[in-house]
């Protein structure tokens, strides 16, 4: 069978199986520790409380279940939404990385082969991660203690930098479309920021992402469109 | 037994180490069945390892950054929760947000009262309730958002590509406008890094310095933060 085949009635299909898979025993994982307060120790949470928390923790985050994996599908794709989805820092790290691995191999996104090497990048970047924070776990704070404070403070540049570069780095060869949903975003988030979508709870944390990706979408098809 | 004790047991250990051995489990899973199907889609061995360099690049800085907001979280819900929870989603925003909200529906204020065992369970729970939704609606939807994706595409190519691309930069421009409106030196980081990135795409344009390209991001980033730090 071709490549396109292939890739369309086998491999996408075994992906699927296995995303589903690993996001069902995912969610029965994130349980374990809760099963050894309960089992080992014996110690269940108060019902009406447990209620209490999980509606605040809904009403500030519910949306954000629904939205982000919609907002990031077309950067992600299906395989990537379910790595991401269960590893987060989706947009400090698994987003980055799997750009970049498109980017180093000459892939372009939203292809077949993209969707391969953003696969490979997301997958090692979740693999570095966890060895890291493995490693953090063990040493202790003592390892961020022992770095001067300007480390620290540099750290603190690390992720606007990594956003400001990425932005260039895509941007640079559709510079109008870019600098148009920049100035989009500079906008929306000054008006978030002034609070005029307060009314909107968490509005913050999502419609920036929500509104600029498919604002972005909307103009590049509409312009693709038109110039074919 | 003292909350932290329990919170740091060997039992917790092996609970939270299940969970992030099957985050890892699936992250080497899904790379063979991809790097198979790379081979088999005519992707060149140098191709992959360049995309798996350069993912790795990437991923140590802002690991670090996560590093600090977990040191930082298992102060409250001891090592191998934070540890699992930071390898697991939800961020570190989340995560302590989620924990509070557990511990003050029975009374204890996370970080300032003393934790009781019952608050300790109480913020476990919140944060595993609080984050299964990702989860949940994200491996459900993958599979469909797919189909739709290439319904409204129409099987072409370009055209898939070009909505991937688009979706990158409008990513990117959200993320960094949160940094360029609070107008501290978040955004000249943020102003910086671009700045460093747009130079070093002309010189490797110019004068066709390959190797630059992997490393471009890297320079960008240190660049800004050194320069950022000493201003």
């Amino acid at each position: 069978m071709d490549k396109k085949e292939y890739f369309d009635k086998e491999y996408m299909p075994s992906m699927n199986r296995i995303g589903v898979i690993t996001g069902f025993l995912g969610v029965l994982a994130s349980f374990a520790p809760a099963l050894v307060l309960a089992v080992v120790y014996g110690i269940l949470p108060r019902p009406a409380a447990l209620v209490t928390a999980f509606i605040s923790a809904a009403s500030t985050f519910g949306i954000l279940w629904f939205v982000e994996p919609v907002s990031y599908f077309a950067v992600l794709g299906p395989v990537g939404t379910y790595m991401a989805f269960l590893s987060g820092n989706i947009s400090n790290m698994r987003v980055p990385c799997a750009s970049m691995a498109q980017v180093s191999a000459g892939v372009q996104p939203g292809t077949e082969e993209g969707s391969i090497i953003s696969t490979l990048g997301m997958a090692v970047s979740i693999v570095l991660n966890i060895s890291i924070l493995t490693i953090g776990v063990i040493l202790g704070s003592s390892v961020l203690s022992m770095l001067p404070d300007s480390v620290r403070e540099g750290l603190n540049y690390l992720l606007p930098a990594l956003f400001g570069a990425l932005l260039v780095q895509f941007g640079i060869k559709q510079k109008g479309l870019a600098s148009t949903i920049l100035v989009y975003a500079v906008l929306l988030s000054a008006a978030i920021k002034a609070g005029i979508f307060s009314w909107l709870p968490g509005a913050s944390n999502y419609l920036g992402i929500l509104t600029s990706v498919f604002l972005s979408i909307i103009i590049a098809v509409v312009t693709y469109k038109k110039v074919k | 037994m003292a909350v932290m004790d329990m919170a740091n047991s060997l039992p917790m250990w092996l609970a939270c180490g299940l969970a992030v051995a099957l985050v890892l489990a699936q992250a080497i899973i899904f790379a063979l069945h991809a790097y198979k199907a790379g081979q088999k889609m005519g992707l060149s061995e140098s191709q992959m390892k360049r995309a798996v360099k350069s993912s790795a690049i990437t991923s140590i800085g802002p690991s670090i950054v996560i590093l600090s907001g977990m040191l930082s979280l298992l102060i409250t819900v001891g090592a191998p929760m934070a540890w699992m929870r930071l390898s697991f989603i939800g961020s570190v925003m989340f995560e302590s947000i989620a924990a509070g909200f557990g511990t003050s529906s029975v009374g204890v204020q996370l970080g300032a009262d003393e934790m009781t065992e019952l608050a300790f369970c109480m913020a476990v729970w919140t944060m595993i309730l609080g984050s299964v939704g990702w989860i949940i609606f994200a491996t459900f939807s993958a599979g469909r958002m797919d189909k739709v994706q290439k319904k409204l595409a129409k099987g072409d190519p370009v055209m898939l590509s070009t909505i991937a691309g688009a979706a990158i930069v409008g990513s990117f421009a959200a993320l960094s406008s949160t940094h360029l409106v609070s107008l501290n030196k978040n955004s000249l980081a943020c102003v910086l890094g671009g700045v460093i990135m747009a130079v070093m795409i002309f010189i490797t344009e110019k004068f066709q310095v390959k190797w630059l390209k992997e490393w471009a991001l890297t320079f960008s980033i240190l660049g800004s933060m050194i320069i950022t730090v000493l201003v």
